[in-house]
């Protein structure tokens, strides 16, 4: 969380983070570019601006393969959040070096030409009516364009600016942007050199994104059609049963509208708030009450069970909704309350807090 | 009921990291760093090598004399010398530049011309720099003997592939392919003379000039069929040892 803009507010979990993917970054370059030629002569023979736009290029397939594999991974395992917590850092590792593919290859193929190298990169190749032969350029600028503008708008300054919504939809393009590359390397280095290697990494990626994003699709999907039951009194629903919900956890309902909303038990108490983070539109019912404070599960950011409001000098805040206990069910109101609405947390009646819910492990 | 047991809570700014998330992350680091190495492995040695192509410097500094003919593309016809026969050498010059402005003041003229070559198999190229390296021959009086007139070689139908020929000559490896396309066009249209790569070889011969059915420069059309395999029909003259593919269409009946 952050109530100023700085380009990057370091910890220790973003150093290592960092640190692993320059690592990964180097090791893939270094191997392909100084031990590849030694260990294969054919390799050997390649120039050596050929050999960086390959090394290059078929790592930023592969690092965009990983990223998009992180969402789904996350959703399917909530232990694979901290690969989550800084993606937009791999997401810019991945545009500037598809950025340094595109650099070798304008600065080669498309070079020592009486042509100026950017006109030559959208004329020199118009058979747009054959497949093998189809100007496959262009799908990699398509792509290193919707890389470059996810890399330059992934500041949460941009966030702020656009709004979640907007900041959202638009970065939802890398799945345009994958799917160009995917054109871009299957009609250009497949279709040129029949690389059994890089027909793995290219249609096994493929296949590895859509089995896991149909995963997580499916599991939310389930929790779509479980939407919460009517309560007898109208509008309120039946989110669920108290001693469904651990101490610092929450259980998640939806609203006849298809809104989720999640009942935090803290301290014997319950707060109702939307599920959705006001950040990245995080899952917040997923979180934990951490230090007194719901706190979501993607980057932390942290707010008030009492009215919804991330603690001063933040100023991030989600609604609230009015919680009622009916014996030990739970019933929710749908209607959001006007965001920074106080509502004290309803307190659980003595005789259904024993017997305690299994402690949780602390953050 | 309770949910059932639940995982460490990860907060990324806090310095403790629950110990099934810290597990995890562990395991992962080891398989993002061995998997992009042996991803590296796979990736860098899974490819073909582009050939023998090479640059060669056989002259030195010196220069050749010959009878300067530009078309299709400037070649120069170097007279036999000793036991060295006769030679049609095409020539390009630097970057993807061809040398039509400065050979055509000398067509039909004795000329003296240095530079580097590039050679693959048969292919042989001459890559003119700068200044002196092409110019009339000094003296202009030097007596040439008249280049040998061409020999037609018959009708033929080739499979292989468009490519220009100084790429395709080892200036890039690979300089050929799907890939090199949009290289291979730019090269064309900056002058330097394209070949057909054939698949299977003319009288000992797989690198061929490629001009119009006239003699004139490639046909415009071609252009959207470099760096593919095609299938093409003409006629092949031979100008000392360089043959020429002179094609008037493709196989399937289509003009070229």
């Amino acid at each position: 969380m952050s109530v100023s803009y700085k380009p990057v507010i370091w910890n220790r979990s973003k150093m290592i983070y960092d640190g692993v993917l320059l690592a990964g970054i180097a090791i893939y370059i270094l191997i392909f570019l100084k031990v590849g030629p030694v260990l294969s002569p054919a390799l050997r023979d390649v120039d050596l601006p050929t050999q960086r736009m390959r090394a290059f290029g078929s790592l930023a397939l592969l690092m965009l393969t990983i990223v998009l594999a992180i969402g789904p991974l996350a959703r399917i395992d909530t232990r694979f959040i901290p690969l989550l917590y800084n993606r937009r850092h791999f997401g810019v590792m991945t545009a500037i070096v598809a950025a340094t593919h595109a650099y070798y290859v304008l600065g080669w193929y498309f070079s020592y030409s009486p042509t100026p190298q950017l006109t030559a990169l959208f004329t020199s190749n118009t058979s747009f009516t054959s497949v093998a032969g189809f100007p496959f350029e262009l799908f990699g600028v398509f792509a290193l364009i919707i890389l470059a503008v996810l890399a330059v708008t992934s500041h949460d300054f941009w966030l702020s600016f656009l709004t979640p919504p907007l900041w959202k939809a638009i970065h939802m393009s890398v799945y345009l942007a994958y799917a160009s590359i995917i054109l871009h390397v299957a009609l250009g280095a497949l279709l040129d050199r029949r690389d059994l290697a890089l027909g793995f990494l290219s249609l096994g990626g493929l296949t590895l994104l859509c089995v896991l994003h149909l995963m997580a699709g499916r599991r939310e999907t389930a929790s779509d059609h479980a939407a919460s039951a009517k309560a007898p009194e109208e509008p309120w629903i039946v989110v669920g049963d108290l001693s469904e919900i651990a101490e610092g956890r929450a259980i998640i309902g939806a609203s006849p509208g298809g809104e989720r909303i999640a009942v935090f038990r803290s301290k014997g108490g319950l707060s109702a708030v939307s599920n959705v983070c006001s950040h990245q539109n995080g899952p917040i019912g997923e979180g934990k009450v951490v230090l007194g404070f719901i706190t979501c599960p993607w980057h932390g950011y942290q707010y008030r069970p009492e009215d919804g409001c991330s603690p001063p000098p933040f100023r991030e805040r989600i609604r609230k909704y009015r919680v009622r206990l009916q014996g030990s069910t739970v019933v929710v109101d749908p209607q959001p309350l006007p965001l920074g609405t106080k509502l004290d947390p309803v307190a659980i009646p003595a005789e259904l807090l024993p017997p305690t819910p299994k402690k949780e492990g602390t953050a | 009921m309770l949910k059932p047991a639940e995982r460490g809570f990860f907060v990324g700014y806090f310095k403790k990291v629950p110990t099934d998330v810290r597990a995890l992350m562990i395991g992962f680091i080891v398989f993002f760093v061995a998997g992009m190495a042996s991803a590296s492995v796979l990736l860098s040695l899974n490819t073909d090598s582009p050939g023998a192509g090479s640059y060669a410097d056989e002259l030195h500094g010196e220069h050749l004399i010959g009878t300067m003919e530009t078309s299709p593309y400037p070649v120069l016809r170097v007279p036999a010398t000793g036991s060295r026969p006769a030679r049609a050498i095409m020539l390009a010059g630097s970057g993807k530049f061809g040398v039509d402005d400065r050979a055509l003041p000398l067509a039909g003229k004795a000329a003296q011309v240095g530079g580097v070559f590039v050679k693959r198999g048969d292919l042989e190229m001459l890559l003119i720099g700068g200044g002196d390296d092409l110019k009339a021959a000094e003296p202009q009086a030097v007596a040439l003997p008249n280049p040998s007139p061409s020999e037609s070689l018959g009708r033929w139908r080739l499979t292989g592939e468009i490519c220009d020929g100084k790429c395709g000559g080892g200036a890039m490896k690979p300089g050929t392919g799907l890939a090199h396309k949009a290289c291979a066009n730019l090269c064309i249209n900056g002058g330097v003379p394209p070949v057909f790569v054939s698949t299977a070889p003319v009288e000992g011969h797989i690198f061929f000039l490629l001009s119009s059915a006239n003699g004139g420069p490639m046909p415009a059309r071609l252009l959207d069929k470099t760096g593919a395999p095609i299938v093409l029909e003409g006629t092949i003259e031979r100008r000392d040892d360089l043959l020429i593919f002179k094609v008037d269409g493709f196989a399937d009946g289509a003009g070229a």
